[in-house]
Formats: structure tokens, sequence, C-alpha cells
């Protein structure tokens, strides 16, 4: 098997670990500063904390959607239909104003990922892993058997694993309050997230992973009810030492957790 | 606390049931799809499962033979088991039960239906093990970590900042 390597870009207030698995030419490396760049022009266009970003004039300056980047009426209208089928769980607007941060990511390194379209098409690249801040897009050529081998951190032990996931081909993301601190807030209260809580959703794209994963943390250990609605593979949601697991829209071992529980 | 209990029942009942429709028996290897079995599962209360939840448990996973489980008073053998796969309308369905104490102490799906053939790429291996679980907890290596967003300063100390100066 050809060997991987590693590049790490800081972006998004976080870093991308961008792991490549093939020769290192220069096509590939021609792909990986696409994909950065990428990254980092969607950063420019809807970081909230910079004043000059598309989103920051939205609310600042009474912008319309159609003023600005025509990529901010794309994932506004994500965001309305993610907390239609959320049941409000997600909601880009609690705060008053548009303010697409929890989506974001993961949607801009699915279209990042896409530098490497072409040369996991010709097999160039036998696979490529785009990790952004521990949420992470995973690809692998048709004509590779490589697997993905995905760690999920443990909420509170630190350097240790909760889980392990084998992808070949999808996403998965990883959201709760244990690496920053109490950073999620329930849309319907306004409530934040006093924790620990971490919920981990593997989908085929890191934008339904990503948003997913959000909804499964502010929802908690005790309500799956969104579950066999979510377009997502399965997923883990551990909170205070228990955890609960599901797959193809059903809960998986919770009996035991349960009646030990 | 009861209707979480019972509400899980009825879907283990269901996944049972599901395992015993078994119309083909494309006999598949288990080992690269199925979780290591649990260790250490706690004793714990009756909750006799359906007599026929047993009579089709298919060849026990921890030996080479297939064998059919013995019956108890309870119908069920203490260890753990591993369907064949069986093809439903849809799609493949494997089920691993651990038994304890002549009741289903855990249902591990290794494999399970989705809708298309690309859903299923990702499904068969895509249920998160539990390193406690696992044999080689301890040992468990891998690509890549993924853990609740950290900044740029706490991916120094993040499992991803080691992992990254290995292949660096």
């Amino acid at each position: 098997m050809t060997a991987a390597f590693t590049v790490v870009e800081p972006v998004m207030g976080t870093v991308a670990s961008i792991t490549v698995v093939s020769e290192r030419t220069e096509r590939v490396e021609r792909a990986i500063a696409a994909c950065v760049a990428r990254l980092r022009d969607d950063e420019r266009v809807f970081s909230p904390y910079r004043d000059d970003s598309d989103i920051s004039r939205l609310r600042d300056e009474g912008l319309e959607l159609g003023d600005v980047d025509p990529r901010v009426a794309e994932v506004a209208a994500d965001c309305r239909d993610l907390r239609e089928r959320s049941g409000g769980r997600f909601d880009a607007h609690w705060r008053g104003w548009f303010d697409p941060t929890g989506y974001v990511k993961g949607w801009s390194t699915d279209a990042a990922t896409r530098a490497f379209d072409e040369l996991l098409a010709d097999g160039e690249v036998e696979a490529v892993g785009v990790n952004v801040g521990g949420d992470m897009r995973l690809r692998t050529a048709a004509t590779s058997d490589h697997v993905w081998r995905i760690g999920i951190a443990h909420p509170t032990h630190e350097g240790e694993l909760l889980a392990t996931v084998e992808v070949v081909d999808g996403a998965v993301a990883t959201s709760g309050t244990s690496e920053r601190g109490a950073h999620l807030v329930d849309p319907r209260t306004g409530v934040h997230l006093a924790g620990p809580v971490s919920a981990t959703v593997i989908a085929d794209d890191l934008t339904t992973a990503d948003a997913w994963a959000t909804v499964a943390a502010i929802a908690g250990i005790d309500d799956l009810d969104w579950m066999p609605v979510a377009p997502v593979a399965s997923g883990i949601v551990w909170e205070h030492g228990r955890t609960r697991r599901f797959a193809g829209r059903v809960e998986v071992s919770a009996f035991h957790d349960a009646l030990v529980g | 606390m009861k209707k979480i209990v019972y509400a899980l029942m009825a879907t283990v009942t269901g996944l049972v049931l599901l395992f015993s429709y078994r119309t083909s028996t494309v006999p598949e290897s288990t080992s690269a799809l199925a979780d290591a079995p649990s260790s250490g599962v706690a004793t714990v209360p009756k909750t006799t499962p359906s007599p026929s939840a047993s009579a089709s448990s298919g060849s026990s996973s921890t030996s080479s033979g297939s064998s059919s489980a013995q019956t108890s008073s309870s119908g069920l053998t203490d260890g753990a088991f591993t369907g064949q796969a069986a093809n439903t309308r849809f799609g493949p369905v494997q089920v691993q039960i651990t038994v304890s104490g002549g009741a289903i102490t855990d249902v591990q799906v290794p494999q399970y239906p989705s809708e298309s053939g690309r859903d299923q790429q990702i499904n068969s291996r895509a249920l998160p093990v539990l390193v406690k679980e696992t044999v080689q907890a301890q040992s468990a290596e891998v690509d890549m970590v993924s853990g609740a967003t950290y900044t740029s300063t706490g991916y120094r100390t993040s499992l991803q900042s080691a992992l990254d100066q290995a292949r660096a």
C-alpha cells in the first residue's frame, strides 16, 4: 500500500489536517493547496468574527441575501431546511440574526475536498481525509481497498478514545461540550449546555454528519427522537459516562446499557 | 425508565424477527464485520425473550464450526452468537447477540438494512465500536481522531496533533 502523508494548515480558528494516501506529486500538492484555499475563502465569507465577512455585513449593514456572496443564500436555504427537519434542535437564527457557524465547517469541508475529485477518479490518489477541527470528510478511490480507521476522542479522558469506527467513503463529525467548554446552546431555550456531552455521527458527507452531530448533542442522551428521520448512517452519543449507539435507524446495544444503567 | 426498557425490548424483538427471517443464506465471514463480543457483561434481570429468538441462532462466533444453541429453560445458552447474514427485502441483515444468565444482554447488528447499495458500503463498517469492547483496546491504531471542535490552541494537545506529527 502507498504511504500516507499529512499536511497541517490553520483555518477557521482551528486546524485542518489533510491526510493523503498517494505519492507526493505536484498534482497532489496543487489539490491540497486548492482544498485549503476553498476553506479559507469560505471563512472569509462566513466568519462572524470578521467585520468584513458577508455574514457580518448582513447582520450589521442591513443587507439582503441578494447583496452578498451567493454561497450565503445557499447555506441559508440549507439551514432553514435543517431547522425544520430537526424539530428546531438546530437553528441558525436563534440569536436573532443569521449565524450559520455550526453548519459552515462541514459544508465547506465537503466543498474543499472536491479538489481531489479528479485525482481519486483516475487513481493517482488512493484516498484522502480532510479533518477540520475534529470533523472529517473521508474519500477513497473506487479502485482502492483502503479503509479509514477513525478514533472518537473520549469526551472527558484526554488522550483516550471512546470508540473507533471504520469508514470507506463518508464523513465523521463530533459535537459536544468537551474540547472548549460549553459552546453549545439549545436554540429552543437559549440555554447553554452544561455537559459534558458528546455526539458523533457518521454520514455520506460532512455537511450532513456535522449538522446532525450538533442536533444529537443538543438533544442529549435521553432524546433520540430525531434519529429515525435523520439521513445518517450511524452514531454514538455519550453523556455522563452513558453511551447510546444507533445504526441503520435503529438503536444498537442499548438493551445492555438500559438494564445495567 | 420502564417505558424505555419496553421500547428497547420492542427494538430487540424487531431485530431478532428480522434475523429469524432467513430466506437465503450465503454464509459470510463474520470476523471482519462483527464487533468483538462484550466482555464482563453484567447479570441482568430476567427478560425472557420469545423462544423463537433462540431457535435460529446461527453459528457460534467463537468457534469455527457451526453448532446449534442448546436450549435451557429460557431457551438461551450463555455466550455470543452471530447469525448468518439473511437477505431480506430491506437488504442483508445479520445480528449478534450476547446471552448471559439465560437472557439477552447485548445485541449487535454488524450488518443491517439500508435503502441503497451506497449506504450499505458505509453502513457495513460504520457502527462505532466502543473501545472497551474491543480485544485490542489499548493498541487501537487509528488514522484520524474525531472530537468536539478544538481551537488552534487546543489542537496542540489533541490526539490528532500527535498523529499528524508522526506522519509529517
